[in-house]
């Protein structure tokens, strides 16, 4: 049995100023009777610090809306609202709780847990329009709850072969490539937005932590995270790589952006890189409109991992300005089948970013056909940052946190990554998948919910009337 | 027994104010004339004895802008103008797209009075949620039928089977699911029990043991065997008339249940036969169940030891929920109950009750297929839970092919649950429903919460009443199946 990979989370709350989804206010009729202080199980509300005789201003942060102040007041006094700067978080994508839950999992490692059944839409684009099976009886992670050590969610980075071939007297002749594996599979992008030192020191040292890599434009690393260096994927541009030896030379993995030069010339670029270390390099390559084409021939080329960057609400990627971008669950899924379909699917690593917001966006992610996945926004989420979608993507780095230790950053990224560990592991326990490599592409595990709404109202109503518009 | 014969009583809510929908404000134009405390038939304006200034406006009273056509609408009587309605910001904080404010609100008028509300500003029928049953609509004929409506039965049978067990016929279509001894309030779990006795159905005991205080109610209990069997003995077996194995629950299909050490109080441990104060760990799935035969193996151990019980089967809804409804009734299951992943009320990780497993509406619709096609359908009874949130849905649930549902958040709604989610965070329930905190348990008895339930369940019963009415039927088992009564609003016919 090898060892079991554990992240070690720990209670970390960050004492910045966060926007919280309720507003209480206090009518004038109040007379301080302290009724609410009795009602209230959170402690929202209090008695004045300086003037115990009348009560404080309610502590929204703490409120978890359950009405009894409101609805107990004698004088109907307190009056409760949505926080419009709270709603105006976020996007259509990026939606206002979905903050809440990534702060809070920051915060405390855990499990985001409620009661009361589910409250959000009945299904919604990209991801929102899939479920994960589960199965009922037979399952080989038989052991339910106390099974769950048992689940590898380890994945390899790297050219895998198709088929070995040996000689006559039974020789292997094939030569097996080098992998990387990581234990979790989400790596870090490159931090999104123009971060401190003590930000970026945090998530290289978090990624080192976590025994999983972060990737990092070259001129970023400064002498500090030298230590941390296995755990860094330097990202260079093919044309610098000569300026790059130093930093190849001590990498596992070595990032480069695509270009269109490489659809001919990638084995001369690999064959140099590896020249300097025999290092495993991934090709970054934005989710355009002919992404797979171009994944395909890259695999053809011989590259051993191709990272797939799309929009950061999750589509692609187009400077047109066309509202009807293809979304990243089906540009996933159409780069699987066409690799399935030329039969190269294992000779090359796919990674995916772009809009990888929650947990839940991991597996679906791999069910779709990715073989693992890459975060920024969440970690910057992480350290109580909120993302804005209009009118163009803006991030707001709460005041102060150039001040925090690294200590501090690093466990509340290692929490959030705590948290999304053991969401897989809840996700995987369901479906009865012991290895997450083997989430790649299992579309058969997953429900769709164009296919299952046509299969069941489809049948009983006939065509969809509204397909067309 | 008759629906009509249950009785209904007036039960207000337990607290000073409700969740208003409107706001109306009092400007400094107002001249405390007390014209609008005189013409108020909802008590919205009060002036009180020996004041010269008229009260606070009290909200939640307001039935809002379908007042204006009143002579007596406030609004218009002011000599001042000193009065506005509008809607107020609170209501937004109230309910989310599956149960709406509106479907809460409503559903505390139902609890209260017995009966649907009057209102017409209310939509709580359907939810906001954009799929399944909120986008399916009961098709009604435009002629008014013959019928009789005292004529009309919502009796449904759960033992189809013919072998020789017991003939139990339950009055309205409709059961409560199954709440653990420890997850609710006694006095929770007692008003469920008493008011299935009321209504002659059922509620379940959950997996966690069967207090002795639901003992006058024996025989509308359902004791549940779960994975941790926590605190199944022979004789709970033996006391009740169905017995139902928890394969999964929706809320969290495959995961197995767990009660955290702090809630694992003397009275809990002692009940599930366990050591007091540390974590208990129901887990996912049965370690003796490989196979059907081996559910077989289950389902032959409950009827041996209990002659005349019913075995009902809760699974939740993965691809393959159809082949284990036709395995259930193979293994000689009468009740096959699937419980999709959207309802559920104990606490769940939200991944699971978002993620994992699909949906009640396809579900319901692909075992009642399955369970046809393989000819068992005739033999098997088929509940729904896991999102039947209003009678509508209930009404929607059996047009698609069950036979009847559980519910467990509604009932709770009746019990003035505002779903905030926090069952089980800190000391558990604000509310005092799904606590068993001794401060916060106390805050309703017994016969408030038999009473809010008895109600509701009379205003669901009229609702299905008059939609079988509106449809021409005699028997809520004429409208099994019947898909040709459900519009989809996003499918043409």
């Amino acid at each position: 049995m090898p060892k079991k990979y554990h992240i070690h989370s720990k209670v970390t709350p960050l004492n910045l100023d966060y926007l919280f989804k309720f507003r209480i206010e206090r009518g004038e009729n109040c007379i301080n009777c302290g009724r609410c202080t009795k009602v209230c199980i959170y402690e929202a509300h209090k008695r004045g610090k300086g003037d115990p005789r009348k009560m404080a201003v309610p502590n929204t942060v703490v409120c978890r809306n359950c009405f009894r102040c409101i609805q107990e007041c004698p004088r109907g006094a307190l009056e409760k609202s949505l926080e419009k700067d709270f709603l105006n978080i976020g996007g259509t994508y990026w939606k206002p709780d979905m903050f809440i839950t990534l702060w809070k999992q920051a915060e405390d490692g855990k499990v985001p847990v409620t009661g009361a059944g589910y409250r959000g839409p009945f299904t919604g684009p990209n991801f929102d329009s899939m479920w994960t099976d589960m199965s009922e009886i037979v399952r080989p992670t038989r052991d339910g709850i106390h099974g769950r050590e048992y689940i590898n969610t380890s994945v390899e980075l790297g050219r895998k072969l198709n088929h070995l071939t040996f000689d006559e007297k039974g020789k292997l002749l094939s030569k097996i490539h080098d992998t990387v594996d990581v234990p979790i599979p989400i790596i870090f992008d490159i931090p999104a937005g123009n971060v401190s030192a003590n930000i970026k020191m945090a998530m290289v040292r978090a990624a080192a932590e976590l025994n999983t890599c972060i990737v990092l434009p070259a001129n970023e690393i400064s002498s500090d995270m030298k230590k941390y260096v296995k755990n860094i994927i330097p990202l260079i541009s093919s044309e610098e790589i000569d300026k790059h030896q130093g930093t190849i030379k001590n990498a596992k993995i070595v990032a480069f952006e695509y270009t269109e030069k490489m659809l001919s010339s990638l084995s001369e670029l690999k064959n140099k890189a590896k020249k300097i270390n025999n290092v495993l390099t991934i090709i970054r390559v934005p989710a355009m409109k002919n992404v797979e084409s171009i994944v395909s021939k890259l695999t053809h080329n011989g590259a051993e991992i191709i990272h797939v960057v799309a929009d950061y609400r999750c589509v692609e990627i187009d400077d047109s300005g066309s509202e009807n971008r293809r979304l990243g669950k089906d540009i996933i899924r159409a780069i699987h089948l066409k690799l399935v379909d030329e039969r190269i699917r294992d000779e090359v690593t796919i990674i995916f970013s772009g809009g990888i917001a929650m947990a839940e966006h991991v597996p679906k992610a791999m069910i779709c056909g990715a073989d693992l996945t890459a975060i920024d926004l969440p970690l910057m989420i992480a350290l109580g940052a909120r993302v804005y979608e209009q009118p163009k993507k803006f991030i707001v780095i709460p005041e102060g946190l150039d001040k925090v230790t690294v200590r501090t950053i690093t466990q509340r990224i290692i929490n959030l990554m705590g948290a999304w560990h053991s969401q897989l592991l809840e996700v995987m326990g369901a479906m009865g998948i012991r290895e997450a490599r083997r989430l790649r592409g299992e579309t058969g595990r997953a429900i769709f919910f164009e296919e299952i709404d046509n299969d069941t109202f489809g049948k009983i109503f006939k065509k969809r009337e509204a397909a067309s518009l | 027994m008759k629906p009509s014969t249950v009785k209904i009583i007036k039960r207000p809510s337990r607290f000073k104010h409700q969740v208003p929908k409107y706001k109306v404000t009092r400007s400094s134009a107002c001249i405390n004339c007390g014209t609008c405390a005189k013409s108020c038939p909802y008590g919205v304006h009060e002036r009180q004895e020996g004041h010269n200034k008229m009260s606070v406006p009290i909200d939640y009273k307001c039935i809002g802008f379908e007042c204006e056509n009143n002579d007596f609408f406030c609004v218009k009587k002011c000599p001042r103008n000193a009065l506005n309605i509008s809607l107020n910001p609170m209501y937004e904080t109230l309910g989310d797209y599956r149960w709406t404010a509106d479907m809460i609100t409503g559903t505390w008028i139902m609890a209260e009075t017995g009966y649907p509300p009057e209102r017409t500003d209310l939509e709580y029928n359907i939810g906001n949620s954009g799929g399944g049953f909120d986008k399916l609509r009961l098709k009604f004929p435009s002629t008014r039928p013959k019928i009789d409506k005292y004529e009309i039965s919502t009796e449904i049978p759960l033992n189809r089977r013919n072998d020789g067990r017991a003939d139990i016929v339950i009055s309205t279509p409709v059961y409560g699911g199954g709440m653990s001894f420890g997850s609710v309030s006694l006095s929770t779990m007692v008003g469920k029990a008493h008011n299935a006795t009321n209504w002659n159905t059922f509620t379940c005991t959950g997996e966690g043991g069967y207090p002795e205080v639901l003992q006058p109610y024996d025989e509308h209990v359902i004791t549940q065997v779960a994975t941790g069997l926590f605190g199944v003995r022979e004789e709970t077996i033996q006391r009740v008339k169905i017995v139902e194995f928890k394969y999964a629950q929706g809320a969290k299909p495959g995961l197995g249940g767990h009660l955290l050490g702090e809630k694992n109080t003397e009275s809990v441990a002692r009940m599930r036969e366990a050591v007091k104060g540390s974590p208990l760990f129901s887990p996912f799935p049965f370690h003796s169940v490989y196979s059907i035969e081996d559910h077989k193996k289950h389902i032959d151990w409950i009827k041996e030891m209990n002659p005349h019980a019913l075995v009902s089967v809760k699974v939740s809804t993965p691809n393959d929920v159809d082949m284990v409804a036709v395995g259930s009734y193979y293994a000689g299951a009468h009740i096959i109950h699937i419980d999709g992943g959207y309802g559920g009320t104990g606490a769940a990780p939200d991944i699971a009750k978002k993620n994992i497993a699909m949906p009640i509406e396809y579900a319901i619709s692909k075992v009642h297929n399955f369970l046809k096609d393989e000819g068992a359908r005739d033999a098997m009874t088929l509940i729904a839970s896991g999102g039947i949130r209003t009678a509508h849905d209930l009404a929607k649930a059996i047009c698609l092919g069950a036979d009847g549902a559980v519910i467990g958040t509604a009932e709770m709604v009746a019990l003035e649950c505002v779903r905030c989610g926090n069952c089980e965070s800190g000391r558990g329930c604000a509310r005092g429903i799904a606590s068993t905190d001794s401060e916060l348990a106390d805050l309703f008895n017994e016969e408030w919460a038999t009473q809010r339930l008895t109600n509701m369940y009379h205003a669901w019963n009229v609702q299905l009443v008059d939609i079988l009415y509106r449809f021409g039927m005699k028997s809520v088992r004429e409208l099994v199946g019947r898909t040709d009564l459900l519009e989809h609003i996003d499918y043409s016919k």
